[in-house]
């Protein structure tokens, strides 16, 4: 093995930790404020679809954009269903993953091939060069973001309240929050983060859509939530991890040496059996918002 | 600040139902103000709809009718941020804190600085300032799940008083410090005399007396009306919480059986700590026999109650039912067994909160004909089963399939409960303070209904703090202490001073 090999191999994982990382970031503020939002698949898939459009008709930015709003646009439906009118949590997330699974199938046979669509050229983001290699600029938001989000929940007012709606709305009502017009808010900001990780799956990743470009990210980004605890700063460690396995199922596709030793099929379940590893390694020991889950009524 | 003995606070003819929950309304056109420099309490049973007005006072709860003044003048209060905004300052009963915060952060929740800002150390200092002004001391950086009940109560108060409030309203403070009360009456008499108006709310006469400049008495959602406590004493005020009433008559015949319906054999289990809670436990109940056990709650009755039920493993000695060992089996055998049990936390292990009250009432006879019919409920008689209950023991509930068990006061959760319980006439009843949160009519009721229970047959082992409860039921007395039965006394001849003596030494009188 060389340098370069190796190089490889962190480019790539870099690149594939960018949707787990956005999302799970996003999570990790609607989780504090007592929100779960087991529809982040969904999100991820339709963004994917609608970015996919509007980077195409207006560039890779728009594209970006198109998703963030597609995100927004889900989060604002999911978080008024549960606050509002005190849906239950879990059914309104899998009903957004049904609705995006079905629209997105049908959208593609509509642009033309059943299954896949690849988006033109000129919608591509175009990476930017480094002495390391071509990376994405999308590396540093996902950088960056979680970051300012660890600021801003753990060093603003405003995150201070968002905890404290997700760990004791009825304290938090006493004390003047608005807790559902917060908790909205929350969710809504964590599904825009889905869905610029959707648009760039996309726009700039993968350069297609096809109806299962999601791969399961958004579940993997939830497990990626639990091992950060609500941590922002551990959701980059853990969307690491994430992103280096899911990347080494791609990479060993490429490399018929190793594919000789063990299937590529079971390469591909890497990521997945990671996750499940993952969480049942730390579930337990992670404490979650007393409220989580749980739709606040005052009277 | 206005001058002392001003009205500051003025409620209206305030009422408030819950829709479609109690047919009578659960404030009925109250009237209630608070002056400046005075503490007014408001005094009545639990159910009787004091956090109510708390809320609604505060801006917690809306009302459904009548007005709130604040110097005179009418306001709305929509949220209690404004309630905050007019001055009304409220400590909840269930603290209204954030656990795992410390208590400068819980402060910075309630502020209505920029949302970008984060002025901990602000809030930290002006804390302490607050604690030194009216001693109150408490740290601002510990956090809230560390501190003792007392202490968070303190958080709260500082809480409140961080907003610069004119008057201050504590729904039951001292439930959660019953030790420490005398040192909280002396911040709120020293309150007081700064010019706040205080309205404190208890169910206690003697704090009433004792706290309150004016104690306002209410009674099932009405005002019983206003005295002042220099003018009013405890006979009063007894008759107008609880209305006239006279004591009930109990007879009691000698025990007829002498067929063992529990016994118990040199008991031991541990607590939820794993310290012993049950130290070598014995006693015998025959049938139609009440024992009662005595003793101040956390010397290991609870878990007596829970070893014999099959919901704490015994680490030794035996439980013998009917003279068939019946040692740490289920739960589910020993109801087969004919143990009735009447739970110690009624919201918690008595019923399941968001089932109907048809399904609780039910909930441990669904088994068997005719409740069931194979695999399906027979739901009429299922209906006519819990109206009969519902009735007979005068629980509120507006409707038998429909209405969460949740939505109920403490005391018609209780009501349900014994009804459950009772109505198959057991061989044997645990009853752990099953008068709890009943008005004095109920009270009675119930005690009528075990001593009925005790002519049919049933053994009943009964837990209870109110000594006037033991004496008037029981044949024999138990006093635990430390886990042990410091000592056995015959019910009919035991005297009030050798239990409390015995109860506060946890020995027999020598």
């Amino acid at each position: 093995m060389n340098l370069a090999f190796l190089r490889g191999i962190f480019i790539g994982s870099l690149h594939a930790m960018v949707p787990i990382t956005l999302t799970a970031t996003g999570e990790v503020i609607g989780e504090s404020s007592g929100l779960f939002n087991i529809g982040l698949e969904g999100i991820i898939l339709m963004s994917a679809m609608t970015g996919a459009l509007g980077a195409e008709a207006g560039g890779p930015i728009a594209g970006l954009l198109i998703g963030v709003a597609t995100g927004a646009a889900i989060g604002l439906v999911f978080g008024s269903i549960c606050t509002y009118f005190k849906g239950v949590q879990l059914i309104a997330g899998v009903g957004i993953n049904l609705f995006a699974a079905g629209l997105v199938t049908f959208w593609l046979i509509d642009l033309g091939v059943p299954g896949h669509h690849a988006v033109a050229d000129e919608g591509q983001m175009v990476d930017i060069s480094t002495p390391l290699g071509d990376l994405s600029p999308m590396i540093i938001v996902a950088f960056v973001l979680p970051v300012l989000t660890y600021i801003l929940l753990f060093r603003t007012k405003l995150g201070l309240k968002i905890r404290a709606v997700g760990e004791n709305p009825q304290a938090a009502d006493v004390a003047g929050i608005n807790v559902h017009r917060l908790r909205l808010l929350s969710t809504v900001v964590g599904a825009s983060l889905a869905g610029l990780a959707g648009a760039y799956i996309s726009v700039d990743w993968m350069g297609s859509v096809t109806k299962e470009i999601s791969a399961g990210r958004g579940f993997i980004a939830l497990a990626t939530v639990v091992f950060s605890g609500l941590n922002p700063m551990l959701v980059l460690l853990g969307g690491f991890i994430f992103g280096f396995f899911d990347n080494l199922a791609v990479w060993v596709s490429t490399m018929p040496a190793v594919q000789r030793v063990i299937p590529w099929q079971f390469v591909s379940m890497a990521p997945y059996i990671v996750t499940l590893l993952v969480v049942a390694g730390v579930i337990g020991r992670v404490r979650f918002p007393a409220a989580m889950g749980i739709p606040y009524e005052r009277e | 600040m206005e001058g002392k003995g001003d009205i500051i606070l003025e409620g209206k003819g305030i009422c408030k139902g819950f829709p479609g929950v109690w047919e009578h309304l659960i404030l009925d056109h109250i009237d209630i103000d608070v002056k400046a420099g005075e503490i007014h309490t408001l005094l009545g049973e639990n159910g009787a709809g004091k956090t109510v007005i708390a809320n609604c006072l505060s801006g917690f709860y809306l009302l459904s009718e009548g007005q709130i003044l604040v110097k005179g003048k009418p306001v709305t209060l929509k949220s209690p941020r404004d309630g905050i905004r007019h001055g009304i300052g409220m400590v909840h009963q269930e603290l209204a804190l954030v656990k795992p915060f410390t208590v400068a952060q819980n402060i910075v929740l309630g502020l209505s600085s920029s949302d970008l800002t984060f002025p901990l150390t602000e809030v930290e200092d002006r804390v302490r300032e607050l604690s030194e002004k009216y001693r109150l001391y408490i740290d601002p950086l510990a956090r809230v799940e560390d501190l003792s009940a007392g202490e968070q109560q303190r958080a709260e108060i500082i809480k409140v008083l961080y907003h610069d409030p004119e008057i201050l309203i504590l729904d039951e403070p001292t439930s959660l410090i019953s030790t420490d009360a005398e040192h909280l009456f002396d911040a709120l008499n020293s309150l007081a005399k700064m010019g706040y108006g205080i309205l404190f709310i208890t169910h206690k006469i003697e704090e009433a007396l004792e706290a309150g400049d004016r104690v306002t008495v209410l009674r099932l959602g009405k005002s019983m009306g206003t005295k002042e406590t220099a003018k009013t004493d405890k006979t009063e005020l007894v008759k107008l919480m609880f209305g006239e009433h006279t004591p009930v008559h109990l007879e009691r015949k000698p025990v007829k059986s002498d067929k063992i319906a529990l016994e118990v054999k040199n008991l031991e289990a541990l607590a939820a700590d794993e310290e012993p809670a049950l130290q070598g436990v014995s006693f015998t109940i025959r049938e139609g026999e009440i024992i009662g056990f005595a003793g101040i709650s956390g010397n290991g009755q609870s878990e007596l109650a829970e070893v014999i039920t099959g919901l704490r493993r015994a680490t030794r000695g035996q439980v013998v039912i009917h003279g068939k060992d019946y040692t740490n089996r289920s739960p589910g055998e020993i109801i087969r067994a004919g143990v009735s049990h009447i739970p110690e936390k009624r919201r918690e292990m008595g019923v399941i909160e968001p089932m109907t009250v048809a399904e609780n009432v039910v909930l441990k006879d669904i088994r068997i004909s005719p409740f069931s019919k194979g695999p399906f409920l027979n739901m009429p008689h299922i209906t006519g089963h819990t109206q009969e209950i519902v009735s007979r023991f005068g629980a509120l509930v507006s409707d038998l399939w429909k209405s969460q068990t949740r939505i109920l006061s403490g005391g018609n959760i209780q009501r349900l409960i014994l009804g459950r319980e009772t109505w198959r006439m057991p061989k044997c009843i645990v009853a752990v303070y099953p008068t709890q949160g009943l008005d004095a009519k109920a009270v009675n009721h119930t005690w009528e209904l075990f001593m009925r229970l005790r002519e049919a047959g049933s053994a009943i082992l009964l837990v209870s703090e109110d000594l006037d409860e033991i004496m008037a039921l029981s044949d024999r007395i138990a006093v635990m202490s430390q886990g042990k039965i410091a000592g056995m006394l015959d019910g009919g001849a035991a005297k009030r001073e050798e239990i409390g003596l015995m109860i506060a030494t946890g020995a027999p009188k020598t």
